[in-house]
């Protein structure tokens, strides 16, 4: 079956939904087509949002919230406790949601503004014209589809195979890469609205392991380790003996599993082509110090949406007039990518004595800002001195062209 | 006897797709929601094995 439309999004996650309905709202002709049965199913995702996204009133109701959040804990190996609470901000830290109904609740938007969506279509491959992308081949069920299009946008997750059939490399560095599980667990004794953070190179080397509590009695426990540090099974064992040696969670019993792995590189070099954007996991808009994505995913979609329905009234879909949506993740999220990026790197160089000392000096601290740059601020004022000079030696470059921009 | 390929236990895979993106060689792809390795294409470095969160891709020898 032969089919047209402005715009083929491939993937339909936040990124991908948030892309459509901008690109519809503002007159573009869109297709969303997602493999799987139901939008937003299975959940791959600790769940944790930044309540950055009510100021952009991009969702409505509240049922995709599970819990709001009154701060955030973050334990160093030896069990010291920094806490980031909301009453010493005066505002709120963040939720924790039901990826399933936020995804489905992004996609009713997207769908309400125009966008049409296909479930259980899988891109197979891009229409070419020599090198030039004209559509996206598609299997709905047995059915072979071929779906013309001007722009093709690629929001099919960290291992995207539309970046791939472009030419693009996709490839990560094991060292850029999370490697993560997490169980839902329900009967746990996790009491107060507080997200939880535990560092330290015995429980998750290169990342952390994160208590997210959703309901009451319910959370999400899971682990993220760095590929590069990792061994065969390693992040599911140093989960389950986490879990094991907490005996708030030692009785909680699974009713999910999941295992998932989180991209924490610098933002892909390219994310336009002629006729071709790349949006969320597939541009690497994750933080690299928290593996959080779904705020840029909302903002970037945003972006993409936007430059889309411009690039279809002006009937001009070239790389240099797509770059439009480059420049602007580029100021609104891209340098602080770059810069946790620098932060990740010096953070694996710390070992867990260093860890520990910081939080014994931020024990106490007032927190005025309540993010992942409020910390790294504090973090950088209690540094020792040779860690820095370790940092500046080893990441002059990278600094010296960050602080250019 | 070559280098042990890797191999995904179809059981214990859990599609999150860690073993893909560190594929060095693009050797690993879904089939039916599963990662599968092409033997033609692995050149035996092991990073898949040590990356996989569950433990579900071992060495294989041919």
């Amino acid at each position: 079956m032969k089919m047209k439309y402005d715009v083929v999004i491939v993937g339909s996650g936040p990124a991908g939904s948030t892309t459509a309905r901008f690109a519809a709202e503002n007159g573009a002709k869109v297709l969303v087509i997602e493999r799987r049965a139901e939008v937003g199913v299975p959940v791959l995702c600790g769940e944790g949002i930044s309540r950055k996204i009510d100021d952009w009133k991009m969702l409505e109701g509240k049922r995709w919230i599970a819990g709001k959040m009154d701060g955030a804990r973050i334990f160093s190996p030896d069990k010291t406790c920094v806490t980031l609470s909301a009453d010493q901000a005066g505002n709120e830290t963040g939720y924790v949601v039901y990826r399933d109904i936020f995804d489905q609740e992004l996609a009713r938007l997207a769908i309400k503004a125009g966008a049409e969506y296909m479930m259980n279509t899988k891109a197979i491959g891009l229409i070419k014209d020599g090198d030039k992308i004209k559509g996206v081949k598609a299997k709905h069920f047995d059915e072979e589809l071929d779906i013309e299009c001007s722009i093709v946008v690629a929001a099919d997750g960290v291992d995207s195979k539309v970046a791939q059939w472009a030419g693009l490399d996709t490839r990560l560095d094991p060292k850029d890469l999370e490697s993560c599980c997490q169980y839902t667990l329900v009967n746990v004794e996790v009491k107060d609205a507080y997200c939880e953070f535990y560092l330290g190179k015995e429980i998750a080397p290169g990342g952390y392991v994160w208590v997210f509590p959703k309901s009451k009695g319910v959370a999400n426990v899971g682990i993220g380790i760095l590929a590069s540090l990792s061994e065969s099974g390693m992040a599911k064992n140093l989960l389950d003996r986490f879990i094991e040696n907490d005996p708030r969670l030692a009785k909680g019993k699974s009713i999910r599993f999941l295992a998932g792995a989180v991209p924490v590189s610098n933002p892909a070099k390219e994310t336009v082509d002629d006729n071709l954007i790349l949006i969320g996991d597939a541009a690497r808009h994750v933080d690299p110090i928290t593996g959080g994505g779904l705020t840029h995913c909302l903002e970037g979609g945003k972006i993409a949406g936007e430059t889309i329905a411009k690039a279809v009234k002006s009937k001009n879909f070239s790389k240099e007039f797509l770059s439009e949506y480059e420049t602007r993740w580029k100021e609104a999220f891209g340098q602080k990518i770059k810069r946790n990026y620098l932060v990740k790197e010096l953070m694996l160089d710390m070992d867990d004595k260093t860890f520990n000392k910081l939080a014994h000096a931020l024990e106490s601290v007032k927190f005025d800002e309540i993010s992942t740059h409020g910390l790294v601020k504090e973090v950088a004022k209690h540094l020792p001195i040779s860690t820095k000079l370790n940092a500046l030696i080893k990441h002059r470059k990278e600094i010296r062209e960050i602080k250019k921009k | 006897m070559g280098k042990p390929k890797a191999k995904v236990d179809r059981q214990k895979c859990l599609a999150c797709c860690g073993c893909i993106s560190v594929c060095p060689q693009n050797a690993i792809t879904w089939i039916g929601y599963k990662a599968q390795v092409d033997p033609e294409k692995c050149i035996s470095c092991a990073i898949c094995i040590r990356t996989c969160p569950v433990g579900a891709i071992s060495g294989e020898a041919l």
